[in-house]
């Protein structure tokens, strides 16, 4: 079996998807109830500083981090299962877009003493 | 103030001094259909020229390869929670209220990884020496009303894109695997010839070169050829007799060759050993006879092919060739020291010489599956598995 991996764009024009890297796990308050689509996560700041720092408030706690560059890029791959009426079930692949960047958080919550930012 | 920009562009280009926030993206899941692949750049422009695929049996692990090479595929686990921001599209659910959000759309769970490895060129041999082109199929080849004679018989047959799709290794590394198998297209399959029916005709291409005062160093294709046909051979295989025992005379498409004394005389210590062990003197007188007039066999052309083993006075010699071993390191190995505990370097080297594992070199194959030995300071050493 031979499955091309298909673009439908050049590299130039590929769509560059980003990624937020955070050490832990997000969760919804316990009392929340009902589906988290559309929910707010938390304020991604960029910091006016002389640094390339970056903020991540998330409920009551602030995240310390930088964007980083890959050394090796990403591509973002889709995995489309198909069934032909000539060739029968074919998975094909598509690049649907590439990360050279992610903003990562490594270092641990710094909780906010008073809540507004 | 309202955004007017979503999206992954938001994060990627978000300024000094500004902030956005992130949500969870309307269509938030599991999306297990997105995967994550890292490529380095080269393995980028290959794959945005769509040059790289996928190959494999359902029952295999997929391996992914470009034009020349092939790669294994890992799944590498982050513990870390990477949010997943696709860019903003225009009809999307995020662009609410003329205010573009920047969504997560998934948790990725980690990413996938290439390692490069060596081609799966064993199953070829496989699949190629199960059924090789014999003399049987050449009277069938020659009388048109047989056509199907291979479908008929239910033997399986592989044309290139069937061994594309059955192989795990890239169109360059197959295409290489095939020329040291010195395998031929016959019809659009990919066959290895019978080296009883390749013997038939190597024995005319030599009858022929003494009839016609032919120079072994100077044989011109086209007469080659047509004096095999002449013969009741079909040209492909008298083209392709020349491409396993000779080699082109300079590139230039001159149509000239040179007889290999190595390959010939290699071919008739074969055919006077077959199954055999051989006492050394009466194999060497046999092979001399067979040996064509103009060629001199010297042992040393044997190396990699065959063995010898001295018991009491006698030395035997039998085959033992490098092409029918495994061509991945570890049963490489293993089946070289079941045959023979112990090597000396000037006999396991012919044995080694045709492994490329990447990454590795020699002395890192060796380190990994050998154990080494001196005896003595002044003996050679000796490697014995590990």
């Amino acid at each position: 079996m031979e499955i091309r991996v298909k673009c439908r764009c050049g590299e130039d024009e590929c769509s560059e998807w980003a990624i937020v890297e955070l050490q832990g796990v997000v969760e919804t308050q316990a009392s929340f109830e009902g589906s988290i689509q559309n929910l707010e996560i938390g304020r991604l700041c960029h910091t006016e500083s002389s640094q390339e720092t970056y903020t991540f408030t998330v409920g009551y706690h602030e995240l310390i981090g930088s964007k980083v560059t890959l050394k090796k890029p990403l591509l973002v791959l889709k995995k489309l299962q198909l069934d032909d009426e000539v060739s029968g079930k074919t998975t094909e692949l598509e690049v649907v877009g590439i990360i050279r960047t992610k903003i990562l958080f490594k270092t641990r919550p710094k909780p906010l003493i008073s809540g507004t930012n | 103030m309202a955004e007017r920009i979503g999206g992954a562009e938001a994060v990627i280009d978000l300024k000094p001094g500004s902030s956005i926030p992130i949500s969870y993206h309307p269509s938030f899941g599991p999306h297990d259909d997105l995967l994550l692949l890292e490529a380095d750049d080269t393995l980028v422009s290959d794959i945005f020229s769509q040059r790289v695929t996928l190959r494999g049996l359902p029952d295999e692990d997929a391996v992914l390869c470009t034009k020349s090479k092939t790669f294994a595929i890992k799944f590498v686990g982050n513990s870390n929670s990477m949010f997943l921001i696709p860019p903003s599209s225009s009809d999307d659910d995020t662009n609410i209220n003329n205010r573009q959000l920047v969504s997560v759309l998934k948790i990725s769970p980690g990413n996938m990884e290439l390692v490069e490895v060596s081609p799966r060129l064993d199953k070829l041999k496989q699949l190629l020496l199960a059924n090789p082109f014999g003399a049987a199929e050449v009277d069938a080849m020659m009388d048109d009303n047989d056509d199907d004679n291979n479908e008929k018989k239910g033997v399986k047959l592989y044309t290139w894109t069937d061994l594309v799709n059955t192989v795990q290794a890239s169109d360059e590394e197959l295409s290489v695997g095939l020329q040291s198998l010195s395998a031929v297209e016959i019809d659009g399959y990919w066959r290895v010839i019978d080296e009883n029916y390749l013997d038939v005709i190597l024995r005319m291409l030599l009858h022929n070169c003494v009839l016609n005062y032919w120079s072994f160093d100077d044989l011109d294709e086209d007469e080659v050829v047509s004096a095999l046909v002449a013969d009741e051979f079909p040209s492909k295989l008298a083209s392709h007799c020349l491409r396993v025992f000779a080699s082109r005379v300079n590139s230039s498409g001159t149509g000239k060759w040179k007889l290999e004394p190595r390959l010939v005389c290699l071919h008739f210590a074969r055919l006077v050993l077959r199954d055999e062990k051989m006492r050394l003197e009466s194999f060497m007188e046999e092979w001399k006879k067979k040996i064509p007039d103009g060629m001199e066999g010297r042992f040393e052309m044997l190396e990699g092919e065959v063995l010898t083993e001295t018991i009491g006075i006698e030395t035997r010699v039998y085959t033992f060739s490098v092409r029918s071993l495994p061509s991945t390191p570890a049963e490489r190995f293993s089946i070289l020291f079941k045959h023979r505990s112990k090597w000396e370097w000037k006999d396991l080297e012919p044995y080694l010489r045709d492994l490329h594992v990447p990454r590795l070199s020699m002395e890192g194959l060796l380190l990994k599956y050998t154990r080494r030995a001196q005896p003595k300071a002044d003996a050679p050493p000796v490697f014995s598995a590990r």
